[in-house]
């Protein structure tokens, strides 16, 4: 019997913009009362915040999980829109400049946190 | 009572309109259908709609009132917005009036293969479940085609040719819900891909107008849980 499956696609990024909506629940008000306990928020307060390595990696982790969940539904928003007979090569372009801008600012990310010493 | 019904017959040559009607009738216990009737025997007998059961059970006069999808039926009159303003569902073709061409719904009903794949030979009386298996089917054998969640669906507007819509996503998990199905992995074969399932945001448009309470949004829930189970 010839069997006619789907694409196997659209699973892992659902799952990824799950998991990434988790991430960010989760950071955003831990975040949050360790900056308003942390003192008043001078230069001295916020750089010591940013100091140690484990809220360096807290926060990379968040900004790539607010950039892939980002990139993900501007996903969703191109297929949703983008569908007449010659947009596959549009969407394409918008995937990959999307993709190549988020990862530019994930990079930018990682030289701003770890610049801080 | 005042109405404002869509008219189009696409063999006049005519574009649509929207005609006024002014009906001498008493709303109390009536429904849309009935006022749809009215007009039709008194007022305007060109106007075209579908119905049959007249109580909420076959599902063909599925039409937008005033904004909402409704079963004409079983929609009371009292407490509408006048003038009650009477459209076919959204997105589908016109045929005619408020009669709409149902092909592309039942073509992504169709392909959910909505009826039971059982390759054991038939046993002597029937293929039996226990209570517990047969309530899993609550919510989901219900549903009665109308097309009102479909049509209300603006993933549905946005791809009504590859994503399958609430409706027939509801019928596909009652059949991967069913315990006598043998087919579920290829059911779910079937829907993983970014159009036919993935298209759903998850808005719950077909819950607010599903006339038979039904909750599509949730069904489209479990079928993404079981894959994300199978997945891993």
């Amino acid at each position: 019997m010839r069997h006619v499956g789907g694409s196997h696609r659209g699973l892992d990024m659902w799952l990824l913009q799950r998991a990434s909506a988790i991430y960010m629940a989760l950071f955003l008000p831990i975040f949050l009362i360790c900056a308003l306990t942390a003192g008043p928020l001078d230069y001295a307060v916020w750089h010591g915040l940013f100091d140690s390595l484990s809220m360096k990696v807290a926060s990379f982790l968040f900004i790539a999980a607010m950039l892939a969940h980002a990139w993900i539904g501007l996903r969703e928003i191109f297929i949703d829109y983008l569908h007449c007979a010659s947009c596959t090569l549009l969407r394409l372009a918008l995937y990959f400049a999307f993709a190549v801008l988020y990862l530019a600012c994930l990079v930018w990310a990682v030289d701003i946190l770890w610049s801080v010493r | 009572m005042r109405f404002r019904i869509y008219r189009y017959d696409p063999e006049s040559g005519a574009a649509p309109t929207v005609q006024e009607y002014e009906l001498d009738f008493d709303p109390k216990g009536k429904k849309v259908l009935d006022a749809l009737i009215a007009i039709k025997d008194t007022l305007d007998e060109s106007l075209s709609f579908r119905r049959s059961c007249r109580e909420g059970v076959c599902g063909s006069d599925g039409v937008n009132v005033n904004g909402t999808n409704v079963l004409a039926c079983v929609t009371p009159l009292e407490g509408l917005k006048q003038p009650i303003e009477i459209r076919p569902l959204p997105r589908l073709g016109v045929i005619r009036d408020l009669i709409v061409d149902m092909a592309q719904f039942y073509q992504h009903y169709r392909a959910v293969k909505p009826y039971l794949i059982n390759l054991d030979p038939e046993p002597e009386n029937e293929r039996l479940q226990s209570p517990e298996e047969r309530a899993e089917l609550d919510g989901l054998w219900e549903c009665i085609l109308c097309a009102c969640c479909t049509t209300s669906c603006p993933s549905f507007w946005w791809n009504p040719d590859k994503f399958l819509g609430p409706a027939a996503l509801l019928q596909g998990y009652r059949f991967i819900a069913d315990t006598r199905d043998q087919s579920t992995n290829e059911r779910l074969d079937f829907l993983e891909d970014p159009y036919r399932l993935f298209r759903c945001h998850g808005i719950m448009n077909c819950v607010e107008v599903c006339p038979k309470g039904l909750n599509p949004t949730a069904a489209i829930g479990k079928i993404k849980s079981l894959l994300v189970k199978r997945a891993l």
